[in-house]
């Protein structure tokens, strides 16, 4: 299945790729329901005349709130570090900039990058906006934003209100990128159009890929890697150069620059491949950047094959077999030290669905038994459709089994059940709104908000660290549990089954 | 997409386009950030009918990245959500949300439900109204407010929440008025970072003087049994320059309830004394326990502020002689009325930015004009923070580095500035708050505290 930068909008994930937000059971028989072993992937799904691959979904009558794509652009674009994002929608919706200027300033701090706020600009619809429609307050942001910061780039944030009232937004950024002579790029993230959020990230790196890229490059970067990353510390960095690459971040705090320089990469690899499949796929599709097709870079089997993959690429074989051997001298000492003190542990990784994936293989590599993970949503199927790219495939055959592998679109309601199921020493999180409930239960929590945390061979150790010192929070945990009362029905509280609504309505 | 058609609205929209331009840097949110108001009441629940990102957005942002204070017993990520989707959009959420009111009351606990709208079934007509209705004819403890993002921000959707809990919660008849009992309306919950310690304050100087208080919010209340007590009470204290007065009228015209509104919410001995003394006046207290109060608290406080005065008679390095405050306008009088009456410091700039609404604006200005018997400032309204952060860097400030009472958006300015910032209003991702409070006798120490330790730990 191609991907079409041809339509200004992205497709959504559940129509590319089949993703779901409702599965409850082990992680092998989802792995088998996913497309990667079905071998032939155009045959699946087209049967019911759908393009993407189909895995039977729970849904039920209960929802808390959830996330929503234009979240992810926030956090995507809106971190670029020499543009601006308007935001085309009432003021509500501008609320993430609070949350994503804080990540944005501690990302630039870790980074060693200068300190500032980000920058994000709401047209502020009001209630005549709804009637009138919002595009020449659109024009008057774009404006704004331009003589405000001289950005190199203006990237457009649609809005569920933008939406439904069917705002012009193609028209109104053609007609200010002709004026101002920088790239406007409308991102089309209405809330309501997809179920997960994770189409968000597909719709910056479209609009990326549309209109920054550079189409024909002139030169190629033959030691140039795209790394598709957040704002996590540069472990990439020193870790690249052992093979004499270098490194260029992509798409938080990457300047536009290093954004339209991607097409002239000699490959793509990123920490997830929740993250990085569209755009990875899209560069090799369109501008011939090799994607690297291999597991992720977490524990031994991961990172060595992930290295080989990039070596191979990019014809550095030798390089990689001698810092591959380098490190697992270096590594494995430190590892055994490690293990003895965690063996018998039992932890929970409730995270993205290709990060949870790798995390539980870290956590096995550390003798941390895993018996339950949560995804909040899952792919049977990345745009590259190569079955090396099979994340959940990798962990069942290198690492075994996850017996309770559930995905949920970040549900705290079952979050409760899933934890009694289990009952582990601590989670394993990223995303908010999961912790604080697991705390109120005495399990301590890992925030990892540095995503790079638990990559390739020093990951391991790090994260082995982090368990021994947040299991000396269940201090704090023990002491609250007992003192809390949930905000849920006994009868709720006492349900084994996470499911049970759904079932019961689908029944 | 095609365009929807709007929901009937009771007042007539403006013809002439409205002046709300771009803001960046956001210091409000839409409306329905109200669901965190709601949450702010023990064991209530809001329920949201929007899109799957309005909740999170919402919480994360003020209750989260602003003091890190939490969110509640049925707010933030309890927050049932229909998250609603593209068939919603098409074909109207009202039946998605019957299901999900239904299946909230087998998950949930909670004392009573709120419903707050988004943008999406406030464009597409949904009749929300309806659906909570017969929720409420089964019994269901059960309300709902319009807070579709479009139609105003976290400020007026609280008197939404406020208004749709006494309208459909509360019976019509006041019964027996309870002598000594007020209802306290004043600072924003969860919008002002330090709320729950200043409610705790402000109800331990009534109760101080006498009188009993239905706080309404955050943890010192009883919850929504408080709630149903509110036709009781005697009076109620709007205690802010405009939040809570539609409220006030709303319940005089319900339940003849007088109302007492005072705009400066008091920190410090002289305008917490000023304070009591006029609420005891209008309650008709006795005066004699409201001056031992008085005396007790001031004795208390001009103790420490006797070991202070060293401090800041000779400390050798230099401390700010201008400030600038930007802030929603509670905050932002409450401590330029402070700094300039108890400190003697200058004002250079104060910039109110919660978009009050216009009628209520002259009174602001008004309020700000008579700050202290020597000292008349002229009040500024802005939202958008670029504007504000031009108008504070061609502000003079002398040769000292200013002091500026912000958020976190001032974190850079104030380096360009090479002041000192004080975080104290949406957003202050940079401060963990608990129970401290910045108002009353207590609340001030703790504010000289922090002013002052911030000041001196930049000094080396």
């Amino acid at each position: 299945m191609a991907i079409n930068l041809k339509t200004s909008s992205v497709e959504t994930r559940e129509q590319r790729l089949g993703t779901i937000i409702g599965w409850d059971g082990a992680a092998s028989s989802l792995a088998e329901e996913s497309a990667f072993s079905r071998g032939d992937c155009a045959s699946c799904g087209s049967s019911r005349g759908a393009k993407a691959r189909r895995v039977c979904e729970l849904q039920g009558p209960f929802t808390q709130g959830s996330v929503c794509s234009e979240q992810m652009v926030e956090c995507q674009a809106g971190n670029v570090r020499d543009a601006v994002l308007v935001q085309h929608s009432p003021i509500g919706c501008g609320a993430g900039q609070v949350i994503y200027n804080s990540i944005y300033r501690n990302g630039l701090a870790m980074r060693g990058l200068p300190v500032q706020n980000i920058r994000f600009v709401s047209t502020n619809l009001r209630e005549r906006d709804m009637v009138y429609g919002g595009a020449e307050k659109l024009d008057r942001a774009i404006r704004a934003a331009f003589d405000r910061h001289r950005p190199n780039a203006i990237f457009i944030a649609t809005s569920c209100a933008s939406g439904i009232i069917g705002d012009d937004v193609e028209s109104v950024a053609r007609a200010c990128e002709a004026d101002l002579g920088v790239p406007v790029i409308p991102l089309h993230c209405e809330g309501f159009k997809s179920k997960h959020w994770s189409t968000g990230f597909d719709a910056t790196q479209h609009g990326i890929l549309r209109q920054i890229v550079r189409r024909n490059p002139t030169r190629k970067q033959d030691d140039l890697i795209n790394v598709i990353n957040l704002w996590g510390t540069d472990v990439f960095t020193p870790m690249l150069k052992e093979l004499g690459l270098r490194v260029n971040y992509v798409v938080d705090m990457a300047t536009v620059e290093e954004l339209a320089q991607m097409s002239e990469a000699a490959a793509t690899v990123s920490f997830c491949y929740t993250l990085g499949t569209y755009l990875a796929a899209a560069l090799e599709q369109d501008y011939g950047v090799p994607q690297v097709k291999a597991p992720q870079p977490y524990g031994f089997a991961g990172t060595d094959a992930w290295l080989r993959e990039l070596a191979r690429v990019t014809g550095r074989e030798a390089l990689a077999e001698d810092y591959i051997a380098r490190e697992h001298a270096r590594v494995k000492p430190l590892l055994a030290a490690l293990r003895p003190k965690l063996k018998g542990l039992k932890g929970y990784v409730a995270t993205g669905s290709a990060y949870a994936h790798g995390m539980v293989g870290v956590l096995r590599e550390l003798d941390v038994e895993v018996d339950g993970s949560l995804v909040f949503h899952h792919d049977p199927v990345y745009d590259s459709e190569d079955p090396r790219q099979d994340s959940l495939g990798h962990l069942v055959e290198t690492y075994g089994d996850v017996k309770h592998f559930t995905v949920g679109n970040r549900q705290q309601y079952q979050f409760y059940n899933l934890l009694q199921r289990v009952k582990p020493d601590f989670i394993i999180i990223r995303h908010n709104g999961l912790a604080p409930l697991a705390a109120r239960l005495g399990i301590p929590a890992i925030p990892l908000g540095d995503e790079h945390h638990a990559l390739g061979y020093q990951g391991m150790v790090n994260l082995g660290e982090s368990i021994l010192a947040v299991l000396q929070h269940r201090k704090f945990h023990q002491d609250i549990a007992g003192r809390v009362r949930l905000p849920y029905k006994a009868s709720w509280l006492a349900e084994p089954d996470p499911f049970a609504l759904a079932r019961l309505a689908t029944v | 997409m095609a365009i929807l058609a709007l929901k009937q609205r009771s007042a007539d929209l403006a013809p002439e386009p409205d002046s709300s331009g771009p803001i960046e840097l956001v210091r409000y949110i839409c409306a329905i950030g109200a669901l965190q108001s709601a949450a702010a009441i023990p064991r209530v629940v809001p329920i949201t009918h929007c899109g799957p990102g309005c909740t999170d957005k919402a919480y994360m942002n003020v209750a989260f990245y602003n003091g890190f204070q939490g969110t509640g017993w049925g707010g933030g990520p309890v927050t049932p959500s229909t998250n609603a989707s593209q068939r919603e959009v098409i074909f109207g959420g009202a039946d998605r949300l019957r299901e999900l009111i239904e299946s909230t009351l087998t998950v949930l606990d909670g004392d009573l439900f709120v419903v707050l709208t988004g943008c999406i079934p406030d464009l597409v007509g949904d009749d929300v109204g309806s659906v909570v209705r017969d929720f409420q004819k089964r019994g269901v403890p059960i309300v709902y407010a319009e807070t579709g993002g479009f139609r105003g921000n976290n400020f007026t959707g609280h008197e939404a929440v406020v208004q749709a809990i006494i309208e459909q919660h509360l019976g019509p008849d006041a019964g027996e008025r309870k002598a000594g009992l007020v209802n306290l309306w004043s600072l924003l919950p969860y919008q002002n970072t330090f709320w729950r310690g200043d409610l705790e304050e402000i109800k331990r100087l009534l109760e101080g003087i006498g009188l009993k208080v239905n706080v309404l919010f955050g943890p010192d209340s009883a919850g929504i049994s408080e709630w149903r007590d509110i036709p009781r009470a005697a009076f109620n204290l709007v205690l802010s320059p405009w939040l809570g007065l539609s409220t006030a009228k709303l319940l005089e015209k319900r339940y003849g309830q007088p109302w007492l509104h005072i705009p400066v919410v008091p920190i410090g001995a002289r305008q917490s004394t000023a304070f009591l003394r006029e609420v005891a006046a209008f309650a008709g207290l006795p005066s004699a326990p409201v001056e031992d109060f008085i005396a007790r608290e001031e004795a208390r406080y001009y103790n420490y502020i006797d070991g202070f005065t060293d401090f800041y008679s000779e400390y050798w390095w230099g401390l700010p002689a201008k400030f600038a405050v930007i802030g929603d306008s509670a905050y932002n009088l409450a401590l330029t009325k402070f700094l300039v009456t108890q400190l003697g410091l200058i004002p250079a700039r104060q910039i109110v930015t919660e978009d009050p609404p216009d009628e209520h604006r002259e009174a602001i200005r008004a309020q700000f004009r008579a700050i202290d018997h020597d000292v008349s400032v002229e009040v500024e309204f802005d939202e958008d923070s670029f504007v504000i952060h031009d108008k504070i860097r061609s502000t003079d400030f002398g040769q000292k580095p200013p002091i500026i009472f912000g958020t976190t958006w001032e974190r850079d300015l104030v380096k360009e500035l090479k002041g000192t910032l004080v975080e104290v209003g949406f957003p202050a991702s940079y401060e963990v708050v608990l129970s401290r409070s910045y108002v009353g006798y207590r609340g001030a120490l703790a504010l000289l505290e922090r002013i002052y330790t911030t000041v001196v730990s930049r000094s080396a």
